[in-house]
Parts: structure tokens; sequence; C-alpha cells
């Protein structure tokens, strides 16, 4: 995809002719040493690290995704489902823009839900319960077979880097065994491992996760290359043994009769699907942790870092909702052959005699044996306001930083970072400039722009209520709002462009006929003198596009295509509501076509409070409208803004 | 987002506030000329010669005539900002110029901000002034603006009252944006009744705000009373009655009064011009046609018109034209003055008795112009109304959008997009008192709701 001139320019030793590359077999470790050369280097194989090798292989790069971990490829840290309200929407474009995650989660689903169906369309979000163990085995199958990417067994020890100040470049990383690689390129996914310092009750200790070493060298260097850092917390609820559980005790909760996959590519899930069973807290849980509380590391002060407020553990919801009399949990088992079940719900720091306790007051789990308990874990994430849109470390050409060391939680918030850190890697080895979706265009978009722009206090989850235009943010749309970005990347594969193009032909082709046919009023109902076109009967309440599947079958000559008459109905019913989003999308790109001159010194602006030109020299942001959205800046402050950049342009027209 | 949109129009008055003789209204940006011809009353097909003074009619929306002004149109880029321009120049009363400039924004403009016109003359180039200067005297401008909306907004009374209202509704944010976001979680899905039980007293808050708006003018404009009756009713008696002092002639002489006599008092707080008409029969000698005809002008003037009528004598034909007259001027009181004497009249509509001569029931009459102005009642107690065009706008875009809401519920729209017309209703409450993010939504339920697996 991309021409290889730029890495030839500087390692002219290396041919970048991929056809006479004698790799050895797919997936075997290529022969390192010294002068080892990659177009991109990803360093961490987790749900970011995996999204960002891949496409970076796809798009025709040398690509090294080196992990501490080899059999432990995409592991589900905390709770194994993929997706849910609003990380469902982020999954679909990760799929939309050709990336892996939702392929994966449709093979090794084993349990699925559409939820939010009690509302519109525009919140409908799939998720479904994996099979953890299928799920990192599937995964580094198809890492696996891809032609241009090594996996390579290592601990990074540093980042190799040159230059000074803000002209530093990444130049590849020396590992802890002696060997370096080297690289124009490196994207950083190390998720929680740097400086990772586990907590449960009282005692301490360091690891990346679930047991796993940390990654301290890596955690110091970062800490050195003079980037701002923050100490975030995050947690995990103890796994029970499921034969020791009295399932009957509770509430199942099953699967859709017609699961919902996530990848467009997936036509039916055929996986058997499982149940799983809500439970609730006691009295006696609350009093269990109520007098224990002192014991917890949240409240005894051992723990610093800030946790999410959207994932308490039950010892924050006991103390912070005392007038609620029970909390929900989910028993969750972790895969179609293992006993271990995951208690979602349930997160927890305590020490492990406490979790027995509490464990043991949830009516069906008097008897649960614990196999793994719950802990809190703290590590070191970057500002990511020293990101560009692009992911790039604006401070050091060529580094890349993606995925849960950006302050985010959550493995599709992490995925969905390390295919836009893949793509733009790749553009940075081509010489290209950097993709970067809009707000208006997908989750995708508003993610990096809310963590460049806003930085994260506590792990950043996305909600749809981030999102300023989510009735056009749908997962029924997100094919057609970010796959001809992939087309035109070359991350598109053959089968998602044919179908892709045939929606859209058959999306039109219905279009057309429903806007310029009248309705048959006997087949509707309808009275006679009363002869709206079918675009006009589809904004009645009453109406429905599904009535009307075999005509628009007889008017395609073929099936319409999965999820195409859900899109169209959408559309047509509510097009006063999307119509005014639309409008709002115009100010918004109006705004957002204003660019800042990188050389703007805020400070010197005269009428700009120094509190508030130190916030935009913080972020730097790049246009007028990424500045509004700044905590802490004034509409007063936008305005003068606005003013000096319409003087700067005026005085010097060339200014870019 | 930015607040400088220069492809807008714009409209403001641009003479010094208060009286004068004349006042000029401008509009400034591409619509001028079709805005200005709504105010105006204009065909489509008018054609505009530029730099061209024409007499036109300011018209209300019904196409009745509000004032004579000459209108003057500025072609782009001949202009003062280089954008088409139309100054219309009204006589100078604030009420009429405050009127225009409403139409205006009816019709599609936005008022200017301070120093609004200056700055698009200056961004295009128009006036060349030393660079630094102007742009501190532009961002001075603006900041001018900005501080004394900041000021309003951090003590005002405007926000004490927006305030709650502002709560209000990002508390049912809150509530719709966690069934959403939240809806696998322990929380509930708001049911209709409770969204509409939450709305209605919002909606009825932001619309007693916004009706303040009138009584807020009143307390910076007054209002003008105009007494009219036929001859020897006692208008004159009444009207020293209630300025509680011998300014008119009093004579017992049928059409003493012969021209308009007005004088200012006030009412609960409020300036008050009393007009004292001559009495209205029917053609006498000219000079006191000329008082009758200036009386019926009075009555279309005034915000408020007592017609007289006296109770000691039977009703007149007078009379009848009179009442019919004051019933298509608009706000009018009917008073029977005289009760101290034997009633011989049969008017059975409703009327205030009153005795200008005794002074009964004076204060009756007092509190029934104060109600039907607005004053004294439910707003003089409570501390903040407003004053300001540009709030009462922001308001009375906040009610239509929550009269949206309200149909969207009823018509079972789906929560997020229902929310749509919510966050439409917001925007406007944030530009009084500051913006609100999607993080204070996100805060808000955090700390209302318990969330999380």
């Amino acid at each position: 995809m991309f021409p290889a001139s730029t890495t030839q320019d500087e390692y002219p030793h290396v041919n970048s002719n991929l056809e006479s590359l004698k790799w050895g077999q797919v997936g075997m470790m290529p022969n390192l040493g010294r002068s080892t050369k990659y177009d991109v280097l990803v360093v961490g194989a987790g749900h970011a690290g995996c999204e960002a090798a891949r496409a970076c292989a796809r798009l025709g790069l040398r690509t090294a995704l080196i992990t501490m971990n080899l059999d432990l490829i995409a592991q589900m840290s905390c709770n194994p489902a993929i997706g849910g309200i609003a990380k469902g929407h982020l999954v679909r474009e990760i799929d939309a823009l050709g990336g892996v995650m939702g392929e994966v989660a449709d093979a090794v689903g084993i349990q699925f839900r559409l939820l939010n169906t009690s509302r519109g369309p525009a919140v409908w979000s799939p998720r479904a319960q994996c099979d953890k163990k299928r799920y990192r085995v599937y995964m580094r199958e198809l890492l696996e077979k891809e032609p241009n990417l090594r996996i390579i067994q290592a601990e990074v020890a540093d980042l190799w880097i040159e230059g000074e100040g803000n002209q530093r470049r990444v130049v590849g990383v020396h590992l802890r065994d002696g060997r370096s690689v080297c690289s124009s390129t490196v994207v950083v996914t190390t998720g929680t491992f740097l400086n990772g310092l586990a907590h449960v009750g009282e005692s301490t200790y360091t690891c990346g996760r679930n047991g796993e070493p940390a990654s301290e060298l890596l955690g110091q260097q970062v800490r050195r290359l003079g980037l701002r850092w923050t100490r975030l917390k995050t947690g995990t609820p103890p796994r029970l043994d499921g034969r020791t559980i009295d399932w009957s005790r509770f509430e199942p909760q099953c699967g859709d009769q017609r699961p919902t996959p996530f990848s467009f590519l997936t036509s039916e899930i055929t996986r058997e699907q499982i149940k799983c069973y809500i439970a609730y807290t006691t009295e006696e849980t609350h009093r269990i942790l109520r007098e224990n509380i002192h014991r917890s590391p949240l409240y005894s002060g051992q723990i610093e870092g800030l946790g999410p407020r959207y994932c308490p553990s039950i010892e924050d919801k006991v103390v912070k909702f005392p007038d609620k009399l029970r909390h929900q949990i989910f028993l969750e088992p972790e895969g179609l052959d293992t006993y271990e079940v995951y208690v979602n719900g349930m997160s927890t720091s305590m020490p492990i005699d406490v979790q027995v306790k509490m464990l043991a007051s949830v009516p069906g789990l008097e008897d649960a044996e614990m196999i793994r308990p719950g802990y809190a874990i703290e590590y070191d994430a970057i500002d990511p306001r020293q990101l560009t849109h692009g992911l790039m470390v604006k401070t050091v050409r060529g580094l890349f930083f993606a995925g849960q060391i950006n302050g985010t939680s959550g493995y599709e918030e992490a995925g969905c970072q390390g295919l836009m850190a893949g793509i733009n890697a790749a553009q940075f080895v081509g010489g290209a400039d950097p993709v970067v979706l809009e707000r208006c265009e997908g989750y995708a978009g508003i993610l990096i722009d809310d963590l460049v722009t806003k930085g994260a206090d506590e792990p950043y989850r996305m909600f749809t209520s981030r999102a300023e235009f989510r009735l056009q943010l749908r997962i029924d749309n997100a094919d057609e709002r970010l796959t001809p970005l992939a087309i035109r990347l070359g991350l598109c594969c053959a089968k998602r462009k044919e179908l892709f193009e045939r929606k859209m032909a058959q999306k039109q082709q219905l279009r057309r006929w429903l806007d310029s046919t009248r309705v048959d009023c006997n087949e509707l109902g309808l009275a006679l003198d009363d002869r709206p076109t079918y675009a006009l009967w589809l904004r009645r309440p009453e109406a429905t596009i599904w009535r009307l599947e075999q005509r628009l079958r007889a008017v395609l000559g073929e099936p319409p295509v999965e999820g195409l008459l859900a899109s169209l109905e959408v559309e047509y019913k509510y097009a006063g509501y999307l119509s005014q989003q639309e409008r709002q999308v115009a100010r918004l790109r109006s705004s957002e076509s204003r660019r800042i001159p990188t050389n703007v010194e805020f400070s010197a602006i005269p009428g700009i409070s120094r509190e508030i030109a130190e916030k935009l020299s913080r972020v730097r942001p790049e246009t007028l409208g990424q500045a509004s959205r700044i905590p802490g800046v004034t509409p007063a402050a936008i305005a003068i803004l606005d003013v000096y950049l319409s003087l700067s342009e005026i005085r010097e027209p060339t200014v870019s | 987002m930015t607040s400088l949109n220069l492809g807008d129009t714009i409209v403001a008055i641009s003479t010094p506030p208060g009286r004068g003789g004349i006042g000029v209204v401008r509009l400034s940006g591409s619509q001028s000329r079709p805005i200005a011809a709504r105010l105006l009353a204009l065909g489509a097909d008018f054609c505009w010669k530029p730099r061209q003074v024409f007499l036109a009619c300011l018209t209300d929306e019904a196409g009745e005539q509000i004032d004579r002004v000459l209108v003057t149109f500025f072609e782009s880029p001949r202009s003062y900002t280089t954008e088409d321009m139309v100054e219309i120049s009204c006589h100078g009363s604030p009420v009429v110029l405050q009127y225009a400039v409403e139409r205006a924004c009816q019709a599609g403009a936005r008022l200017a901000a301070p120093g609004e016109f200056t700055m698009r003359a200056f961004l295009r180039g128009r006036i060349d002034l030393p660079s630094a200067e102007a742009i501190r005297d532009l961002i001075g401008a603006t900041t001018l603006y900005q501080a004394r909306i900041a000021s309003q907004q951090a003590e005002g009374a405007i926000s004490r009252r927006i305030a709650p209202l502002k709560r209000q509704l990002v508390d049912l944010i809150a509530l719709l944006e966690a069934g959403i976001d939240f809806a696998d979680n322990d929380v509930d899905i708001p049911s209709d009744a409770e969204i509409l039980s939450r709305l209605d007293p919002l909606r009825e808050g932001v619309r007693r705000l916004h009706a303040s708006f009138a009584f807020g003018r009143l307390v910076h404009q007054g209002f003008s009373l105009a007494i009219v009756g036929r001859p020897n009713v006692g208008k004159s008696s009444l009207f020293n009655r209630l300025l509680e002092q011998d300014r008119a002639i009093v004579t017992d002489i049928p059409g003493t009064t012969r021209d308009t006599v007005s004088e200012l008092a006030a009412l609960c707080g409020i300036p008050i011009k009393f007009i004292d008409t001559a009495g209205i029969r029917q053609g006498q000698d000219p000079v006191e046609k000329l008082g009758i005809e200036r009386s019926y002008q009075a009555m279309a003037d005034a915000d408020l018109t007592l017609v007289v009528l006296d109770l000691s004598s039977p009703l007149t034909v007078d009379d009848e034209n009179l009442l019919q007259h004051a019933a298509r001027c608009g706000r009018h009181l009917v008073v029977g003055n005289k009760c101290d004497l034997p009633r011989a009249n049969e008017y059975a509509e409703q009327l205030i008795a009153v005795s200008a001569r005794t002074g009964e029931n004076l204060e009756a009459l007092r509190q029934a112009i104060a109600e039907v102005m607005g004053v004294g009642g439910e707003f003089a107690q409570e501390s903040g109304f407003i004053t300001s065009l540009r709030h009462a706008q922001l308001l009375a875009e906040v009610v239509s959008h929550l009269d949206r809401a309200r149909q969207a519920v009823q018509e079972g729209i789906p929560h997020e997009m229902l929310l749509l017309d919510f966050y439409s209703a917001l925007r406007p409450l944030d530009a009084i008192t500051g913006a609100t993010t999607a993080d204070d939504i996100l805060n808000h339920i955090f700390s209302t709701f318990c969330i999380g697996k």
C-alpha cells in the first residue's frame, strides 16, 4: 500500500520488495541480529497491540509485534466479554475499518445480547460473552496468518531514541536480552504493565496483568522521557469454581435467540450459546464490607491512583450508596471448557479473607470456592494530551501510544486506538498525512479527540452520551461511515468491499423506489384517498419497513444485505431528528475547519488569561473547535482566539 | 461553537440609548435586505437602490403600521462593514427601536455583540488601525461584553433564577442518559409520566421567567396610561387623584381639557406616564376637534387605556363608541366615576366603580392597573426578572424546545432523539450561565446512580 521509499532511504540495505523477502515460514521467529529492521514495531500484544500490528502488516509494512508472553496474546484480563453500550459501537467501527476484534469475538462468542433494544436504533449495542481461552488462541492464529507480521517474545527494556528536546525521533527498541531492533516507527501498547502494582488487602506486589511480571525497565524509561504521566487504578473481581456454585438459586439470563454479530462479515453465529446468571448481594454482604472497610487499600490510602467511577469496586458501591439494599451481580462463565466463573459487579481489592466472607454472604455462593481473588492494580498512564490526533507523541517523531497506557479502560477502547495508531504509523512510514476521524464520523473519532483534548483524569470509557451526534453514529451504518476510508487505505479485504458496495447499491435502489412510489392502500389498510409515497408513509408512527420486506426483495431481485432495512427504517422514520443533527454537524465542521497554526504563542494573545493560555499550551489544539472543547477554556477566550486568528490571517495570508 | 459567526446577519440599535429625536437600527450581512423587507412589509420584488433614502412603514406582524421610517440601503462592498447594510431611522422611542430589533431577530438576524460592526469592518480590511491598538480595542470590546455577561452569570439575579431551572433540566437529561448508557446496569428507564412530571414544572418556570421580560421592560421604560371618556365624566379629577396633585384644570364646564396633558408618576415603583385627554364627543369647535383627535391618538399609543364613564348619568352613544374603540385599541379598563352619587348608568359589564371626588376605591383602581400591567403581581415579589432582549430570546428558545420535547414524549419518540430536544433547550441556558459538557452530565449520573458492574 505505502511506498516503502522512506524506509529504503533510511535503511538502504533493507530490500523493501516484499515479494522477494525470504522470511522463512510464517509464524517462525526471524533471525534477530543487531541489524534487524522493521517498518513498524509494536510493543505489547494486548487488544491495542494486536490491532496495530495487524493493520500495519495488512498495509504492507514489515511489522514486528513484541510481547512478553506469546501464549497470552489478546488476553482478556478482566471481564471475558466484548462490546456493551457504546463499546459495541466501537467494535463495529473497528470492524468497518478493517480491524479484527469483531471477527474474533464473533468466532468465540458464547452469549450474544443486543442491548438497549427498548430504545431507538442509534443506541442499540451488541455485547458478547466470550470464551476467554479461545479468544486469545483465535487472535494468535489470525496474526500468525499475516505474511508481513513477525511475533517476537521478548521484554523491551527501553525505547531507542535519538536527538534532543522536540527534535527527538525513535529509531528502534532495546530488548532486555541485549538485542536491539531497529525501526523508525514504534507503537507502544503496554496496557497496565508500566510500573504495575497490584493490591489485595494490605499486601501489594508488582505485576503487569493477573500475575504476569510488570515492565519496570520500560516503565522507568517512559517516566524519564519527560512525558507527563499519571497513576490510574483499575480492578477485577474474584473468579469462582462453577462446580461449587448453587446455580438453582439464580435467575438465568439468556442470550438473544438470533445473535447480532459484531462484524459486517459474519453472516451467522453458530457456536453453542450459554446462560449467565443474575445474583444479588445481601445486607450481610454490605455489613461485612463496611466492617472491614479500613482494610481496603482504596480507603486506607494505600492506593494513590484514580479509579473509574463507572466501574466502582463493591466496597465503593456500599460506601457511596448506603441506601441501596442490594447490588446486582452477574455470574459469567469464562468459557465452554472451563469451570471458571467471573463475578461481574464484585470488583474488589479487599483482603482475601474478606473476599471469601463477602462471597459466602450471597445466597447460592455459600459454598463457592474462589479460584483467584479480586485485586486492584495501579499503573502508569501517560497524559494523552501529549499526543497528536494521530496518536503520535508530539515531541518524539515516530513514537505512537495506544490503548490503556493512554488512560483508557476497556478492550474496545484499546482496540480502537490500536487500529488508529497502526493506520497512522503506516501513514507516517509512507510520509502521508495522519488519518484523523472527526467526532461526527465515529466513536473512534470522539475517543481520540477526547483523549488528546481533555486528557484522562480517570480511566476513560466510552459512553453514547459523549457523542454530540449520536443519532448518526449507529451500529447499522458503521460501514457506511468508515468502510470507504478502509477501502481508500487498503485495509479492506475483497469480501468486505464487495459486501459493502452491494449494500450501498441496494440502498440507493431502495431509496429511489421508496421516494418515488406511492403506497398500495389495500396492502397497508389505508383510506384510498390517502396515498403518500412509501418514504412519507414510513414516517408515521405505526409504519414499519418490515411490512414491505417482500416488496423490497422483489424490487431488488435479491435479498437485501443484512442490516440494510434497519438502516433505511431509521433514516426515514427519524428524518427530522437526523437532519436537525446534520445541521449541527455542519456547524461543528466550520469550527473544525478553522486551523490554529502550530506556532501560535497563546500566552502572547492579549485578553486571554494566563490560566487559559496555559491550558491551551498544554493541549496545543489543532483547530478552533478542539480548543473550544478543552475544559476551562471559556467561550470568551475562544472568541478572542478567533479574532486573533482572523487578524493574523489578514496580516499574513500565507499562515497555514 | 465559535461566538463570532461572521456569516450571520446582525442587527443593533446604533444610536445612544434613551429617548432621542431619531434612533437608527442597523442591519449588516447578506440577509439584510430580506430581513428589512419583512420589517417594512416591502414586496419580494422591491427594488433596492443603494445609497438612496426612502420613506417606509415599520409594521408589526399583522402588517399594521408602527412608525414611519427613513431607510437607506448600502450595497456590499460599499458599506461600513463591506457587507450589505440597511439603516432604518425611526422616531426615537426606545420601545419602537427595541421592537424593530426584535422583529429583525424574528426574521433571522442575530443581535450584534458590542463592537461587532466595527470588528467586521476591521476584519474585512475596511478600516485600518495600527495593529496592536486594534487588537486591544477589539478584544477589549469582546471581553468587556463577556465580562459583563460573566459578572451577571456569577452573581446576578438572573443567574440565580436560571440556575435552579437549569439544574432541573440537567437532572432530567442525566436521568435519560443514565437510562441509555447504563441500561445493562440496575438503572430504571424513566417512564413517560415521570419525564412529563419533571418537564412540566420546568417549562412553567422558564415560561414565567420569560414572561418577566415584559415586566423587566416596564421597570426600565415604564408605560403610558391614557384616560379617556366623554366630556365631564371626571377624567381630569381622576387623573389628579391618581397623581395626587392638581395638575389638570378641573371645572364642570364640559370640554375644559382641550389638549392632552401628561404627567409622570410611579405605581409600585414603575414609572407611568398618565395622559389626560380631551373629552370625546361628536363634532364641536375646531380646537376641541383637534383635541379629540389627539385623544384618539393617545389611546392608540398608550400601553393601557382607562375608559371613564359617569355612573350618575345614563350611557350615551359617545360612551358606547368610545368603549368599542377602546376594545379595538387593546388593553383597557372601564372605570365608573362618581360612585358616590346615585347610580343612573345601565352599563352592565365589569367596571371599577370609584369616586374621584371622595377618593373612594382609588386603591382598587391602582391595584387593577398594576394587575393588568403585570406589575405588583408574581414578578414584583420575586427578585429576578429579565431585562435583556438577548435573555428573553434565549428563554423563548428554551420554551419552544421544551414544547417540542413534550410533544415527542407524547409521540413515544425514543429517548436518544428526545434528548436532542432537551439538549437544544439546554444550549440557550448555557449561553446565559456557561456551558454544560458531556462530562458534567456524566458526573451527575455517577453521583446519582450506582453505576458499574
